[in-house]
């Protein structure tokens, strides 16, 4: 098997192919260092004044009413420092949730914060022609998949068609042995450009000194690498499955590309866009429609409840706190609903594509690299979470002062001690390993699947050729 | 002869397994894809409508002549079916004022459904055969000459009486002919599944447009082709021209487009040009501030606020009396003034004021005007070099592969290049010009409906309406043809030297 393995590695070394091979992946993970090398210190930096003014504006709060009227302000996602292996489609993302108040106020009661998340601002000015982003994502879901089908169309319809098949099997060699063979050395041969270019590219990424990668992201990096080898073998267990079942290595190769074509190039767009179409979402006019008449609602109950009961001015303190909170709640809840219809018509929309196995890598390599859909959800649980947090911390704070008449939402209602602004809890955008494999686990598994089915099939149809 | 070549050939082509393959992939993705993309037009064109009613009822509320900052929106363009270049993309909302020249650079978005379904990249015809169809016709290619001259047909024909070239032309023009079934086959559907559509209606004119697209799209193909017998001519082995046209297409469709303008910087603003062009437009605005002033200053109450303390009886009433201000925005070149005034009904104690606040509007209103003019200018200039030329540059680059040339011709016939976006925005500034001369019509800077609508309410409804119409198929026509041009010239420059190498070459 060695020597099969051997044999077609020597001949893939001396091909043309190897060498444009070569040379392609090369020039394209330069390109993606150099660009990831332009871009990431602007991104990282502009993440740092943004997060660190929102901050500032936090901690000059004193005031506990201040600090639950007006919020955290605004929220920012943190920039991955993979972001070469993915991008993610990042510009659509928005990169921050605001967690401000509403500017509407009567007399002694003003609106409480809410989160907010507001979609990404798109740049409607720029011009400039539309390109698809040299990531790795691009690099292997697209170039790498087309060079194994190059490096396989011909592995056995060619050897066929020379007749060289037959010699081969003519000696004591079991037939398996011949097609492990020859997908061991498919594999190293492109693996071995490959490798390199991902080491070069990662050697240029690594030497600047504003780009730091830590010992996570080089265990996620060694995750992808595993990743993209699983991918590369899928397709070229591809290759050699219609190899092995066409007689003629061009009708091979026009099978191969278009199953390409169907599979990378128009699977994840299109079939998204079809499934996005079974789950539609609300329109924003929808949502704004129901949040007026929701608030009105609540503002005529609060007003009628008032009326009732006018004289009272510790009872009217209470259903003025009572309001301003179930106000928020309201607010949030229907803003939460707007968006998880959205994500939900995002997400169904993202499992369809599972068919395509360029839609597979891409979605790991985006859980991997933190980038990404499944990246922005989990940014948008971690300020939920810090949402709770904040709030918990003003009920404490007012707890804690036996002073306080315990009315959130009112001024006279809460208590006026000083806060230190050490104390206010910040908002730390994380990253777990574990809850990406979660994340990523049907992709994984969906993904090695494919390739079992793949192999196992040219397994099959290799063993009943006949020659 | 000739005929019968062709006819041979076009046998070949048509009875093969990968021809049949290849149309029927080709017709399954146009029909998927023409599916969506309509579906995508038709909630463009209802969040359009959306928009449009929604302006409609808000100018319902402007009552006074200043307080008249009319949105106009641009309406999606059909054809971005076929190439939705920048139709998507840039903004689509834009506001019409006197005192205020509208760009590209000033527009806001009317809000689509989700935002987050712009992940999907949608995918239009003219790209699946930027794709699909440069593939096929390098797939016809590749052994059209070494092909036979290894199973040692092309020995046979070539001893025949026929001169070299007619085999060439046989070749070329009975591929170009199969090639010319999936594509026409695919438009044919592509447009009968538009008609299907209720809110799409093609005019002759789009019709034009269409046989434009299916022109570039020939031109372009024969390229990809005769890169296949270029590299068919040139090789020994089938094998080899298999590989190198392979590499040939996912360099020129894949890579070099995507690549290019990663590889070179990202342009810089520049910095100074952008400061300097702000300086000037301030300076216009600075002068304009000062005659005011003066004017204010030689009233008949002199230094008065500029809102001679006009206030409406309803003391809640946001728009209650003058907001002047300026608006300035170093980042967009923006740095222009706003004197709006939107009182519904005057207190009794403003009322001896009017006469002044008439002067001192039928002073500042076409001075407004002026000056906006004039920074007009500046702007222009200085948004043309800062951001305009970098994207030109950006074409140019593109049009190193025959996929940016064939992408430019097809989005200008379609209009959803940078020309026909412009379009928009010229439309746009020639109706702020509509609204200046019918406010000198009305005498509307010197009338107390100005700032109040004591008087009644300004009837917007006498304002011509805005329309955009799209340019006709000839201007089309035009911004198409210089890329039309090279690709031709590209196919006549490809096939003399696969016609030299070919009569040169052994057999």
């Amino acid at each position: 098997m060695w020597h099969i393995a051997k044999r077609e590695i020597y001949d893939n070394l001396n091909s043309l192919r190897f060498a444009l091979t070569t040379v392609l992946l090369l020039g394209l993970m330069l390109i993606n260092a150099i660009v990831h090398l332009q871009e990431h210190p602007v991104r990282m930096q502009k993440y740092h004044d943004a997060a660190t003014k929102s901050l500032n504006r936090l901690k000059s709060r004193t005031n506990l009413y201040l600090i639950a009227q007006t919020g955290p302000g605004y929220l920012y996602k943190k920039p991955s420092s993979l972001h070469f292996c993915a991008d993610g489609g990042e510009d659509f993302l928005a990169d921050n949730v605001y967690g401000g108040f509403y500017a509407w106020a009567t007399d002694d009661l003003a609106g409480f914060w809410q989160l907010d998340y507001m979609p990404a601002t798109l740049n409607r000015q720029n011009i400039r022609p539309d390109t698809i982003k040299i990531d790795w994502t691009f690099v292997i879901g697209y170039v790498l998949s087309l060079i194994a089908i190059l490096f396989t169309f011909d592995s056995i319809s060619g050897e066929r068609e020379h007749g060289t098949l037959r010699l081969t099997l003519a000696n004591s060699v079991p037939r398996h042995t011949v097609l492990i063979g020859k997908f061991l050395g498919a594999l190293v041969s492109i693996s071995v450009p490959f490798v390199i270019a991902i080491l070069m590219n990662l050697l240029v990424i690594s030497t600047a000194s504003d780009v730091q990668l830590g010992t996570d992201a080089w265990s996620r990096l060694g995750i992808i690498l595993f990743i993209a080898m699983l991918y590369l073998c899928l397709f070229l267990a591809l290759g050699l499955l219609v190899s092995s079942r066409v007689r003629q290595s061009a009708a091979s190769l026009v099978i191969l590309l278009l199953m390409w074509v169907t599979f990378v190039v128009f699977m994840p767009g299109t079939l998204a866009s079809i499934a996005s179409g079974f789950s539609p979402s609300m329109t924003y006019y929808e949502f704004n429609e129901r949040a007026l008449q929701r608030v009105g609602e609540l503002r005529g109950e609060y007003e009628a409840r008032l009326q009732d009961m006018p004289k009272d001015p510790a009872r009217k303190m209470e259903f003025a706190g009572e309001y301003v909170i179930k106000d928020v709640t309201e607010r949030e809840r229907l803003i939460h609903e707007y968006l998880t219809q959205q994500h939900a018509q995002i997400r169904l929309a993202r499992s369809v594509t599972r068919v395509s196995p360029v839609v597979l890598v891409q979605h790991l390599l985006e859980v991997f690299a933190g980038t990404g859909f499944e990246r922005h959800q989990q940014f948008v649980e971690n300020v939920q979470r810090y949402a709770r947090e904040y709030r918990e911390f003003v009920t404490d704070m007012d707890r804690a002062d036996p002073e306080s008449l315990h009315i959130i939402g009112v001024y006279d209602g809460m208590s006026k001690k000083p806060i230190s602004p050490e104390s206010i809890p910040t908002f730390e955008d994380r990253l777990s390993l574990g809850r990406d494999f979660n994340a990523a686990a049907v992709d994984l598994l969906l993904l090695t699947l494919f390739l079992i089915v793949f192999l196992s099939g040219a397994f099959l149809a290799f063993v009943r050729v006949e020659v | 002869m000739l005929t019968t070549l062709i006819r041979r050939e076009l046998l070949d082509n048509l009875m093969t397994f990968r021809f049949a393959v290849a149309v029927l992939i080709m017709l399954l993705l146009v029909v998927a894809n023409t599916a969506v993309l309509i579906k995508d037009y038709e909630r463009r064109l209802a969040a359009y409508n959306t928009a449009l009613k929604t302006e409609d009822q808000r100018s319902q509320g402007l009552k006074t002549y200043s307080g008249g900052r009319l949105n106009v929106a641009r309406p999606p363009n059909p054809l971005s079916i076929f190439n939705v270049g920048l139709d998507k993309r840039l903004g689509n909302e834009i506001w019409i004022s006197h005192s205020f020249v509208p760009t590209l650079w000033d527009t806001g978005t009317y809000k689509l459904t989700n935002p987050l379904l712009n992940l999907f990249t949608a995918i239009d015809i003219v790209f699946i055969f930027e794709v699909v169809l440069s593939l096929i016709a390098l797939i016809f290619a590749y052994d059209a000459i070494t092909g036979e001259r290894e199973r040692g047909t092309l020995r046979l024909v070539v001893t025949h009486p026929v001169r070299r070239g007619q085999i060439l032309l046989a070749k070329y023009i009975s591929a170009m002919l199969c090639l010319f079934v999936p594509l026409l086959m695919s438009l044919l559907l592509a447009i009968i599944l538009l008609t299907t559509s209720t809110v799409i209606s093609l005019s002759t004119a789009d019709f034009l447009r269409i046989g434009g697209i299916i022109l570039s799209s020939i031109v372009y193909l024969s390229v990809f082709y005769l890169i296949g017998m270029l590299i068919s001519a040139v090789t020994r082995r089938t094998g080899t021209a298999l590989m190198l046209a392979m590499f040939v297409w996912g360099f020129w469709v894949l890579v070099y487009p995507n690549a290019v303008l990663a590889a070179i910087a990202p342009p810089q603003t520049s910095q100074p040009r952008m400061v300097s062009a702000y300086e000037e437009i301030k300076q216009i605005w600075e002068a304009f501030d000062r005659e005011r002033k003066q004017f204010l200053a030689n009233d008949a109450f002199p230094g008065e606020d500029p809102d001679f303390g006009m206030v409406d009886v309803d003391p809640n009433w946001i728009w209650g009396s003058g907001h002047e201000y300026f608006h300035k925005d170093s980042s967009a070149l923006r740095y222009d003034y706003h004197a709006v005034s939107n009182i519904d009904k005057l207190s009794e104690a403003s009322k001896p004021q009017v006469p002044h606040a008439q002067d001192y509007y039928r002073f500042l209103g076409p001075q407004i005007v002026n000056a906006a003019e004039r920074a007009w200018l500046v702007r222009k200039q200085a948004l043309e070099t800062i951001f305009v030329q970098p994207a030109i540059v950006d074409r140019i680059l593109l049009r190193g592969s025959p996929v940016g040339m064939y992408e430019a011709a097809t989005q200008a016939w379609v209009g959803t290049d940078l020309h026909g976006l412009r379009d928009f925005f010229e439309a746009a500034r020639k109706y702020r010009r509509t609204l200046i001369d019918y406010y000198y019509d009305k005498n509307a800077f010197g009338a107390e409906q100005w700032f109040s609508a004591d008087k009644g309410a300004v009837d917007w409804n006498s304002l011509p309406q805005f329309s955009f119409q799209k340019v006709d198929v000839a201007t089309n026509a035009k911004r198409a043809l210089p890329d039309v041009c090279i690709l031709v010239i590209l196919n006549i420059i490809l096939f003399l030297i696969i016609f030299l190498i070919f009569i040169k070459s052994e057999v």
